[in-house]
């Protein structure tokens, strides 16, 4: 009965119920497509860097990274990552070649990481081939072809079948020098791959690099659900000699940017649901204010005050139960329905790309994230609740049956 | 056998400045099956007499006993109790639950005393019907007349067949229709039942129909007369 009568109370002033039912449907909307809005951000951002450029894992000489000198390759490099394509947990590896240089076109010249790759894994692991806006993927140009990036390409004014020049230091610790054709312009939210990379293929590196087939880099791309601790535990076993990390540890400011974003999520939560508490404080108490006689009559008749406490918590979270599933629904078909089409962010798409984001933003939420909001919906119209409830049960029956 | 026994009951208000003797020192015994009204001027104490009888109020001094219950101390949470089993009430103002039916409003007690369906519903039915109204039952008491709202606050206060109804003015609202049609069906409730109505009142009819009147005086009862009803019908 009391459930009955909680029910039917949230009806009788009609239009204050749907002021707040409307409010926690906007809310609730809010909060996922807020939410929706920068995962999809986050995860377009990420998942570039991480499917193009980064993948899920790299080897390395210990002390390569410290100044990416050329002599500290990974011994048998090629070998191992022959290897690691065969282990069930790894769908892909592939080699690179890297050296710190500098680039050069008839109009200006700029630093550059030339990263002499295995045309064909490349393409397995990071997917280069698909992030070709302008030219081909080494086709086209037999000789010496370079694929650079776009910003690179501006900078450099040059474009596809251009001439560039790149130098750097080879193995004996002579300038070297070699020149190249642009097969290929890619774009990328990476702005490492539109910057400051330049493609080449192994075997033309090697020629002016002077350390053969050496590789500095091997990219290691796992099986989808395959946890890559259990690959770095794996290889770390097998060849102490090396360093291997997953991108977390490559890329630590994008493990930090992920969190960062899980944590904004719970930060426009508190924020909206502050307001939405507020709301239902208002309302609940004037539901019971004006019904003050009535809630004294209750406890008149008998009615205890856990019973009067609990029925207008009941009303309140009645307000959730229709409010929530409207609010989830409409946010649901929003998120749905853009992360399909995407929202086209082309008018900002000059300040949008200088931070490595992409122009057209899919938004995207993981199915726990509407559970929690379900969750924090209720978790407010209890908090909501309390003090109404609360101010219903301190009344006194006699003075309340006198109410006018 | 005494169902209500107050001894030396007192009542002072210290809510202003001048304290207010709502009772002074009164001693009453209601006997089960009485139909008792209490009478005197407005602010003579009728109504703080009957929220201390239905454990609404505690007296300031004095003793009250219900149903050979001591409720003078008693907390308020015992008292939301004692009230649910002991006391039937019937307010001035009807108070109904406007969102349920009429017959759910007089079941509703009977809900709160954890009683089963069947049992509700054939003894609401009965009160409804013995009220004269069980062609209302599952309407609102919005759709009803104040004198056929009153009737559904009877029936839901004879409901879970309490030891005593305390009714306050259960007349003052209504016109001289509704009023006879109310106080016959009182009467009967209380012939049928045995039912134990105390009621406070200045309506000379519904004294007319009184078994016994108390009239109170600045919280004193100044006189207790058992009387044969001049207008039993």
């Amino acid at each position: 009965m009391i459930i009955k009568i909680a029910w039917k109370n949230i009806w009788r002033s009609r239009a204050r119920s749907f002021v707040v039912i409307g409010s926690i449907v906007l809310g609730v909307w809010a909060l996922l497509v807020a939410t929706g809005f920068m995962n999809g951000f986050m995860v377009s951002y990420m998942a570039d860097i991480i499917n193009h450029d980064i993948s899920n894992a790299q080897v390395h000489n210990p002390v390569f990274k410290k100044d990416f000198d050329i002599k500290f390759y990974i011994p048998n490099g090629a070998k191992k990552a022959a290897t690691l394509r065969k282990w069930p947990e790894i769908k892909a590896t592939t080699t690179r070649t890297i050296i710190n240089g500098m680039i050069a076109s008839p109009k200006k010249a700029t630093g550059v990481q030339i990263r002499g790759i295995d045309v064909e894994n490349e393409v397995k692991v990071t997917q280069l081939n698909s992030l070709i806006k302008d030219g081909a993927y080494f086709e086209g140009i037999k000789r010496n072809p370079i694929v650079i990036g776009s910003k690179l390409a501006e900078e450099l004014k040059v474009k596809v079948r251009s001439k560039v020049v790149v130098t750097f230091t080879n193995n004996e610790g002579m300038i070297t020098s070699g020149a190249f054709r642009i097969v290929g312009i890619v774009k990328s939210s990476s702005l490492k791959i539109n910057e400051l990379y330049a493609f080449v293929r192994q075997e033309d590196l090697a020629k002016i690099s002077g350390i053969g087939n050496q590789v500095h880099e091997i990219g290691i791309l796992a099986q989808p659900q395959v946890s890559e601790a259990s690959i770095i535990s794996k290889y770390e076993e097998l060849y102490k000699e090396d360093k291997i990390e997953t991108w977390r540890e490559i890329a630590p400011e994008l493990a930090f940017m992920q969190s960062i974003y899980s944590q904004m999520l719970y930060v426009l939560m508190v924020i909206i649901m502050s307001a939405l508490v507020f709301g239902i404080i208002n309302t609940m108490l004037m539901a019971v204010l004006e019904r003050f006689r009535e809630l004294g009559m209750l406890m008149a008749v008998g009615m205890n005050r856990v019973k009067v406490y609990l029925m207008i918590l009941i009303e309140t979270v009645f307000l959730g139960v229709v409010a929530a599933p409207l609010g989830l629904l409409i946010g649901w078909l929003t998120i749905s329905y853009y992360s399909h089409a995407g929202v086209d962010l082309t008018n900002y798409s000059e300040g949008l790309e200088s931070f490595g984001y992409s122009s057209i933003l899919y938004p995207y939420l993981d199915d726990n994230v509407y559970v929690i909001v379900t969750i924090s919906v209720f978790v407010t119209a209890i908090i909501g609740a309390l003090y109404p409830a609360w101010k219903a049960v301190k009344l006194n029956p006699v003075e309340a049956l006198h109410k006018l | 056998m005494s169902v209500i026994k107050t001894e030396n009951v007192t009542k002072t208000y210290n809510q202003t400045k001048v304290p207010v003797h709502a009772l002074n020192g009164v001693n009453l015994t209601i006997e089960k099956g009485e139909f008792t009204a209490i009478v005197g001027p407005s602010g003579c104490g009728k109504t703080t007499l009957l929220n201390i009888l239905g454990g609404l109020d505690h007296p300031t001094e004095g003793r009250v006993e219900v149903a050979d219950i001591n409720i003078t101390d008693m907390s308020d949470g015992k008292l939301i109790d004692f009230r649910l089993q002991n006391i039937g009430f019937v307010f001035q103002a009807y108070n109904l639950i406007p969102v349920l039916t009429n017959k759910e409003n007089v079941e509703f007690i009977m809900l709160l005393q954890k009683k089963d369906k069947k049992t509700r519903d054939d003894r609401a039915m009965d009160l409804l019907n013995q009220m004269g109204i069980a062609d209302k039952a599952d309407q609102r008491p919005s759709e009803l007349s104040g004198g056929q709202q009153q009737r559904v606050a009877v029936a839901r206060a004879l409901a879970s067949k309490p030891k005593v109804i305390l009714a306050d003015e259960p007349t003052a609202n209504l016109d001289s229709k509704s009023t006879a049609t109310l106080l016959d069906i009182m009467a009967r409730m209380n012939a049928e039942e045995n039912a134990t109505f105390v009621f406070s009142t200045h309506d000379q009819r519904v004294i007319d129909k009184a078994k016994r009147v108390i009239t109170l005086e600045d919280g004193v009862v100044i006189s207790d007369v058992v009387c044969t009803p001049k207008n039993p019908n």
